[in-house]
């Protein structure tokens, strides 16, 4: 028995065992930072560098560095005392690391010029607090991994589904409303967008007949006749005055036909229609021009003649603006001028439409063309944008709205931003399905009770405020590019009545009551503000960190160098005093394995 | 005797720095090339503007023109600044990268092109659109669209120089930070009647260059030096001192790291020399050269850190100059005490190879001095921590040297068995230093980590890879206590690990891309070419193992070896 322990401590103490293990850390780490090149920082240091069998594996090669120290005492010789002490310091160094991992609290503070002081830092991740029916609270921190599923799986009997940075609040529709109320849920996919989503449409509220999906318009609409019906299903009627109309009197000229060419008005007047301005604005130097094609603001630009004079009008498509003219001397009547611009072309879109006896018709326009038919539940439609597929999924006779927060899967628009905010998809045991938007408390009703739940921002107190007096930006001269960038800071205890100034800048961070200040990032579109780090270890875990980096250092350079200096050190000292004393000096040569050491005779190859 | 040799050594290497002679002849532009410009963050010579610009534009610091002239890069730039040729139809702009020349269509024969064929080639104009909205979409660009955005800038920094009147070359009246002006805004820093003079001198300039450009060069220099003195008593507190822009233009010509790949080649070859023609004794001589080599290359570090006024590495070219210079004198203090002459013999085709490297690829070590970001900014653990690991990595090449050295004693001279052991034992004492200096560089980075980002160690890609290189060396290291690797392990050892010191060094800011250290790195060059030489490497390793443990019968082994001939190390 005592045996086999004396022959387990000399294995864990081996060299036999260091190399494979050596060879296993650096086989993993090369895997772990190409796997996080794939996955991002956060979820390689949760699954690899933070998880029990890595910090095991570390454990094991301190572990085997200590006991093979300790089995080699007593260390005699200058590299046997260099092993000793790099050995050592690198179990110092790895103890003092994982406690920096784990110990330490670290965060970040957004500060203000213009604000008050701030003394809630931001820490890392978010947080599930909940109280269950009987009244126990609990929380915990979530962890989101790239592809959506949240770590922990389950908390306080809550199972936690997915999560979603883009969810936002809408309504759903269940049966049982008072009055006739058509509600559909539509199911939208494309494979090529890999994406599938869903929509409810109902013809009231009015809101939720005509939404808005990226691509084109989904609308609900109910036809209370035949003729209705008839209209709804028809192919939109084309503008023909594609640059719209200008009414001068009762006569109807079109734009696009007639720009350029003189029209004759009684009394020798003549108009020319000389520029169209879809979008009309003032530029920069007070000079007419278009903001874009679109006809927000249209305006047509008319050079009137009578005789030898001439003016420049300006006449506007919105009622109640009279034209604008560059003289008064021309007897026209400016109210007899108007503009009708073009109709808006029809966006493409797909209506769905309740006949007068309650059928469901459908009628989709696209690029590709219009298309129109009867619609039945489960029904699949193609309307012709990319390669959606349009579904009935659902269809409520009288519909009633129902609240809740649903994740959203926006159609790709290119430069769009997220329109939603985060939430957590959870379900209870008794299978309620639901959303906890995130920075917002929410009540989940249950079979079980009501649940409270809160999906929220991890926060740190601090014992101080923090204010921002100034936020320097120095910048590299004659360029706008950043040199260096600096918070000048009052942090103020008020239970202890401190209050001092720091400056925080790049590589020079402050202390203040144990926590560390360092100046962390900055926003170069607003220059009043600054993002902080702060950070808090025990004392003892630098000292464990400096004392180790010096061990490891000074301990190699010992195992090294020291045995060959020491050597000559002696020969010399030898020599002037011709006491000579061979073989004393030899003994401390030999290695823990009794091989000689490689360093020595080098043969002088050049003499 | 021994004295007398390597002083001569040393002596004829600096030979080599002073010639030719005519480089420290003061031409006639010398006035021009020492007008301070305040460009990009600091204020340099107008020498250096020149460098930098036709570096971009062209890919070159020389021009050869339709005529068949080789103009240096202060006269094409002269050419530029007051537009005296016509620039649309000079073929300047450099555009090499085949696949995108034969997707716009255009030549792929020539390797620069004009700037009216590449600014009406629409293809061309497509992809560069296409490459804008994808950046702004957070696309990551395929090669095509990185090198269209590449000639972008060239035609757009050409554009910009060609007739340029908006060149700060007016310092500001009394701030030492602030921002200069152009000639043309000057007016609003200076009362007119001190800006006259100045405005009437340029035009002169203009007009004589217009005129006929060659015989007019003369005439600029010497309007160049009153154009300057006045220019410097405008601000005399400002405008930087004439030594201060004499030296970097001085460095600028002096090219002291192109010098020093030479000496170190002249060095290579004489103890080639002194190796097989025992009785010339010219291992002294060669030592002597050698010597000079890292003389002038730590000339040039200390004249770079003066101008630049930082730690001497701070992005990836000063780090692959700065292991050149650290192989030299790793294997120069190692051949002081060991005598073996392969120290030198495998430390200089080394040390050359970085520097011409630098020296080649300005597209990917970009050698122009600018500021430097923030973090970097104002630092005492920069200046210690990224030289000790370069250090480090100098001395781990220095190892790989060695390490090709043994590998081919054994393929081909594989009777010389008391040279094996040799070449192990002195591979291992770098290797030693090696580790040395990466823990204590590891370290270093920690503390600095420690300080900037508030903890010693996080796991970054650029901290674990160093510790995987470190692990790759100590393995060998620990393996070789239990009799595991022997010679011949660890001279294998020390080739394949450096694959690990590669990816740590350069591998981690290309390859993953990922990380907090990735500043001042421009883009990746050919991972293809990058990935060929070291699969070479690794087939060469084994074919040597094979050889070594005779894997193969003698038949085979000898074939393997007529083709390994063809590698190159």
């Amino acid at each position: 028995m005592l045996n086999l322990a004396t022959q387990f401590t000399r294995f864990l103490g081996s060299v036999k065992l260091a190399v494979p293990l050596m060879t296993a850390i650096a086989a993993i780490l090369i895997g772990a930072t190409f796997y996080e090149s794939e996955v991002g920082s956060a979820t390689v240091q949760l699954q690899i560098y933070k998880s029990w069998w890595f910090g095991l594996l570390m454990f094991l090669l301190a572990a085997n560095l200590g006991v093979s120290t300790l089995t080699r005492y007593p260390w005699r010789g200058a590299r046997k005392v260099g092993f000793a002490l790099t050995h050592f310091g690198l179990i110092v160094l790895i103890a003092g690391s994982a406690a920096v991992i784990h110990l330490s609290t670290e965060g970040m503070l957004l500060v203000r010029t213009d604000s008050a002081a701030n003394s809630q830092v931001r820490v890392e991740g978010d947080l599930l607090e909940v109280i269950a029916p009987d009244g126990r609270r609990q929380q915990t921190d979530i962890f989101v991994k790239p592809d959506g599923s949240v770590y922990p799986p389950q908390f306080a009997g809550i199972e936690l589904v997915s999560y979603s940075d883009n969810a936002i609040k809408t309504v759903e529709f269940r049966e049982g409303g008072a009055v006739d109320n058509r509600a559909v849920r539509l199911e939208l996919s494309s494979d090529r967008m890999g994406q599938t989503l869903e929509r409810w449409l109902a013809i009231a509220p009015a809101a939720y007949s005509d939404l808005e999906v990226g691509p084109a318009q989904l609308q609900l609409m109910h036809a209370d006749t035949d003729a209705e019906l008839q209209g709804l299903l028809s192919p939109p009627v084309a503008e023909t005055h594609l640059l719209g109309v200008l009414q001068i009197g009762a006569q109807d000229i079109d734009v696009e036909q007639q720009s350029f060419t003189p029209i004759a008005l009684p009394d020798g007047v003549t108009v020319t229609i000389a520029q169209l301005w879809p979008d009309f604005r003032l530029d920069r130097d007070g000079l007419p021009s278009s903001a874009s094609s679109e006809f927000r603001n249209p305006a047509v630009q008319l050079e009137v003649t009578q005789g030898e004079t001439s003016e420049r009008w300006f006449v506007f498509a919105q009622t109640g603006f009279e034209p604008i003219r560059s003289g008064e001397t021309i007897a026209l009547d400016p109210t007899a001028l108007s503009y009708t611009p073009p109709k808006q072309t029809p966006s493409d879109f797909f209506r769905v439409v309740e006949s007068p006896d309650r059928e469901l018709f459908y009628a989709a326009l696209s690029s590709k063309g219009f298309k129109s038919g009867s619609l039945a539940l489960g029904q699949s439609v193609t309307p012709g944008w990319a390669d959606f597929e349009i579904t009935l999924a659902e269809s409520l006779d009288r519909a009633r709205v129902q609240r809740s927060i649903v994740p959203v899967t926006p159609v790709a628009v290119p430069g769009g931003a997220p329109q939603g905010s985060p939430a957590l998809h959870v379900t209870l045991a008794d299978g309620t399905d639901t959303w906890l938007p995130w920075g917002e408390p929410t009540t989940v009703a249950s079979s079980a009770g009501d649940y409270y739940a809160a999906f929220s921002p991890k926060l740190l107190q601090l014992p101080f405020s923090v204010q921002l007096d100034d936020f320097i930006v120095e910048r590299n001269e004659g360029s706008e590019s950043v040199a260096m960038w600096t918070s000048a800071v009052t942090l103020t205890d008020a239970h202890r009545g401190d209050r001092v100034q720091r400056r925080v800048w790049m590589n020079h961070p402050t202390w203040f009551e144990g926590w560390k200040l360092a100046q962390a990032s900055w926003n170069p579109g607003d220059l009043q503000q600054s993002t902080l780090q702060l950070k808090r270890e025990p004392w003892w875990v630098t000292a464990l960190t400096w004392l180790g980096s010096v061990l490891v250092v000074v301990g190699i350079a010992t195992m090294f160098y020291a045995p060959a200096l020491l050597k000559r050190f002696r020969k010399a000292r030898a020599a002037r005093s011709n006491a000579v004393s061979p073989g004393a000096t030899t003994a401390s040569e030999v290695s823990e394995t009794g091989e000689t050491p490689a360093t020595e005779a080098i043969p002088d190859l050049a003499g | 005797m021994k004295l007398l040799k390597f002083l001569l050594g040393l002596v004829l290497g600096c030979l080599v720095l002073v010639l030719p002679v005519s480089q420290f002849q003061p031409d006639t532009l010398d006035s021009v090339r020492s007008l301070a410009v305040q460009l990009d963050g600091r204020k340099k010579p107008l020498d250096t503007v020149a460098n930098e610009t036709l570096a971009k534009i062209h890919g070159s610091t020389t021009y050869k023109t339709a005529e068949g002239t080789t103009e240096d890069a202060l006269t094409t730039y002269l050419a530029l600044w007051f537009n005296t040729r016509n620039w649309n139809e000079e073929p300047i702009v450099l555009m090499s990268y085949r696949p995108l020349k034969e997707a716009v269509g255009l030549d792929l024969e020539r390797k620069y092109f004009t700037f009216q064929e590449l600014m009406t080639n629409q293809s061309l104009g497509e992809i560069v659109k296409q490459a804008h909205l994808d950046e702004l979409d957070d696309k990551t660009l395929d090669r095509d669209a990185r090198e269209a955005l590449i000639v972008e800038d060239r035609l757009t920094l050409l554009f910009a120089s060609v007739g340029d009147k908006s060149l700060p070359l007016v310092p500001h009246p009394d701030d030492i930070k602030g921002t200069w002006v152009s000639l043309e805004e000057a007016t609003t820093l200076y009362e007119p009647e001190t800006v006259a003079p100045l405005l009437a001198e340029f035009a002169m300039m203009q007009q004589g260059l217009l005129r006929d450009f060659n015989s007019h060069l003369e005439m600029i220099g010497q309007i160049g030096t009153t154009f300057k003195s006045q220019l410097s008593e405008l601000s005399p507190t400002v405008y930087p001192t004439t030594a201060t822009l004499q030296r970097e233009v001085g460095f600028n010509h002096f090219h002291p790291f192109a010098k020093a790949w030479q000496i170190y080649a002249l060095a290579f070859v004489v103890m080639l020399v002194a190796l097989w023609v025992k009785p010339w004794e010219l291992y002294w001589g060669a030592i002597g050269i050698f010597s000079a080599g890292i003389a002038v290359n730590a000339y040039g570090f200390w004249v770079r850190m003066q101008i630049a006024g930082r730690p001497p590495v701070t992005n990836m070219y000063e780090s692959v100059v700065w292991v050149g210079f650290g192989i030299a004198a790793i294997a120069l203090v190692f051949e002081l005490v060991s005598r073996s002459r392969y120290y030198l013999l495998a430390a200089a085709p080394l040390s050359v190879a970085c520097l011409i490297l630098a020296d080649s690829l300005p597209a990917v070590l970009d050698a122009s001095i600018s500021p430097l970001v923030p973090v970097l900014r104002d630092n005492f653990w920069l200046s210690i921590h990224v030289p000790t690991i370069a250090l480090s990595y100098a001395s781990f090449a220095l190892a790989l040297g060695l390490g090709h050295v043994a590998l081919g004693n054994r393929l081909f001279a594989p009777a010389a068995t008391g040279r094996f052991k040799t070449l192990s034992q002195l591979n291992y004492r770098v290797l030693q230093v090696g580790v040395l200096l990466l823990t204590a560089g590891i370290i270093l980075g920690g503390i600095w980590a420690h300080f900037s980002w508030g903890r010693f160690w996080g796991w970054d890609p650029k901290e674990t890879w160093a510790l995987i290189a470190l692990l790759c060396y100590l393995v060998p290291l620990h393996g070789r206590l239990v009799g595991w690797i022997g010679d011949f392990g660890l001279d294998v050892f020390s080739v394949v690990s450096f694959n690990a010191v590669l990816m740590a060094w350069y591998g981690v800011n290309f390859v993953l891309g990922t990380g907090l250290h990735s500043y001042g790195f421009g883009t990746g060059g050919s991972g293809m070419l990058i990935l060929g030489v070291v699969g070479l490497d690794l087939l060469l390793v084994a074919i040597a193992a094979a050889r070594h443990y005779g894997w193969f019968t003698q038949a085979v082994a000898s074939a393997e070896l007529s083709s390994a001939e063809a590698q190159p190390e």
